[in-house]
């Protein structure tokens, strides 16, 4: 018995390849599930590919369960390039080589990728973006839509890199380039928090006032405690505030949801207290 | 105008599940609160809230992070309804921050839902792909954005079309020292942001770069952006100079 031969085989072509990374790089989360979460998202994008290589159905479905299985990383950097490669092995009939490709890459680039993503770029980006939407400027809006169309786009020149570097990518990725590039970018972090805790919070200052009455004077003079304050060590507030919540999440290991609500009595307390 | 009609919710329930789309998908960060609270005010006529909403979530949501499709507070949902709601007069910015903190927290419970029952759309794709029919493949990944969108349309679509009244009596019955004590807490919330981010980065190890970066601005005064480019520099050296000292 012969096999009917499906429509779509023949040889891979750069438009399957590029159908494939704008699959990808556009859906990639859309049916992201608790389950196999990015799986099938994967599938769908791969589908070129693995329809171009599957001489049969019998192999189609093959190719299409191994690609069914758990998957998750950094969608936006990282997993373009895990594709590119896993591409370029399905393309040379790797494809096994290509699962244990994902499976090796996807826990080192999710990390890599989270931590330039939540803790480097997106707070400076968005502490920029906010001091400006705060003082009613345009400005952050658009600094922040100018991010996210940036953060889409260089997906592609991902995705082609690593499709280029395919097998020779896990190489790359224990080379060390990438921990220069974190440790340049935590130092960046950090000077730019240090200079926007002050900045951002600037409004809170304490409203006290002494009357002091100096002797042979009519009236009892007013003494503001914040230009003292201020002279002791700018933005004394601010750093206390912050302060205090950074020792609640990281000594007392209280949830962002608690410091939240302590945030919340302590203002109410200051308020009522008159004190700010 | 006190209230919404039934048009600006279904409009604002079409900017969440949008927003959340195209953060999903291509990551364009349309989710984040300073885009939809912008886009929110442009739509109910007060850009200026949408800003002022949109950033002080955005300094709240700082150090969260969807780690490996962790849920946390939907700050998106957050602005959308802050902003709505703060632009209604007699509301005003306390009481949008007075909705929008709350709403995102409460959010995070359809998350969880919007995550879950996605799963069965896999479950339909794995018979799909045991039949070989790529087809219904393509329609159980391409409609699995259902849940994830409606998760967050529908509970915008009914807050702003049937909350709008509740909100605004509510706020209103609010005395002055509440709403000042709520302006105070908007503007102590960010704190909750500088902490989680500072939580997650060896400050122990680089403490004096934060230190560089307070007296640029407290005692300096330099612009934001100078900063920004006074950071750059100050990281690329330390990584160049360290590189050159381990050569020996």
């Amino acid at each position: 018995m012969t096999e009917k031969v499906l429509p779509e085989y023949g040889p891979v072509t750069k438009a399957d390849l590029s159908k494939a990374a704008w699959r990808h790089n556009v859906t990639l989360q859309w049916s992201w599930n608790y389950e196999r979460m990015q799986a099938l998202g994967y599938l769908w994008s791969i589908l070129p590919i693995l329809q171009r290589k599957a001489k049969t159905q019998e192999e189609l479905i093959a190719s299409m369960q191994r690609h069914l299985v758990f998957y998750n990383t950094n969608p936006a950097v990282g997993s373009p390039i895990i594709f590119g490669a896993s591409c370029a092995m399905e393309e040379q009939t790797q494809g096994e080589m290509g699962d244990s490709l994902k499976v090796a890459l996807m826990g080192p680039f999710a990390g890599i990728g989270d931590t330039i993503m939540a803790i480097l770029l997106r707070p400076i980006i968005a502490v920029l973006a906010a001091s400006f939407a705060m003082n009613g400027s345009w400005a952050g809006f658009f600094i922040m839509l100018a991010f996210g169309l940036f953060w889409f786009w260089q997906k592609f020149p991902e995705f082609w890199w690593g499709h280029k570097q395919g097998v020779g990518l896990v190489h790359q990725v224990a080379g060390g380039a990438l921990e220069k590039l974190t440790e340049g970018a935590t130092i960046m972090g950090l000077v730019v928090v240090g200079g926007f805790v002050p900045s951002i919070m600037s409004r809170l200052v304490t409203t006290v006032k002494f009357s002091q009455t100096v002797e042979g004077a009519k009236e009892a003079k007013v003494v503001e405690l914040q230009p003292a304050l201020d002279a002791l060590l700018p933005y004394m507030i601010p750093l206390l505030v912050v302060g205090f919540a950074y020792w609640l999440l990281k000594n007392r290991k209280q949830s962002p949801m608690m410091v939240l609500l302590w945030l919340t009595l302590l203002a109410f307390g200051l308020s009522y207290a008159k004190i700010m | 105008m006190s209230s919404y009609g039934i048009g600006i919710a279904l409009i604002l329930a079409i900017v969440a599940y949008v927003a959340i789309l195209a953060n999903l998908g291509p990551s364009l960060m349309w989710h984040e609160s300073i885009i939809v609270g912008t886009i929110t005010g442009i739509i109910v006529g007060d850009v200026q809230m949408g800003f002022t909403i949109g950033a002080t979530l955005t300094l709240m949501s700082l150090g969260m992070w969807t780690y490996g499709g962790a849920t946390i507070p939907d700050f998106m949902t957050g602005a959308i309804l802050g902003t709505a709601f703060g632009a209604l007069p007699n509301v005003g910015l306390e009481g949008g921050l007075a909705v929008a903190v709350p709403a995102a927290l409460l959010m995070t419970q359809l998350d969880v839902l919007g995550r879950a029952t996605t799963t069965l759309f896999i479950h339909g794709a794995d018979k799909a792909v045991a039949r070989g029919d790529v087809k219904a493949v393509t329609r159980w990944h391409l409609w699995g954005h259902l849940p994830w969108g409606l998760t967050r349309a529908v509970p915008v679509f009914l807050a702003v079309w049937l909350g709008a009244e509740p909100v605004t009596k509510f706020i209103g019955w609010m005395p002055d020292h509440f709403m000042k004590a709520m302006r105070l807490t908007g503007a102590m919330l960010p704190a909750l942001g500088f902490a989680l981010l500072l939580s997650m980065m060896p400050v122990k190890k680089y403490w004096p770069f934060a230190v560089i970066g307070y007296v640029l601005f407290a005692y300096l005064k330099m612009p934001m952006v100078g900063i920004a480019l006074m950071a750059a520099a100050v990281g690329y050296l330390y990584i160049n100079v360290k590189g050159v000292a381990n050569r020996g």
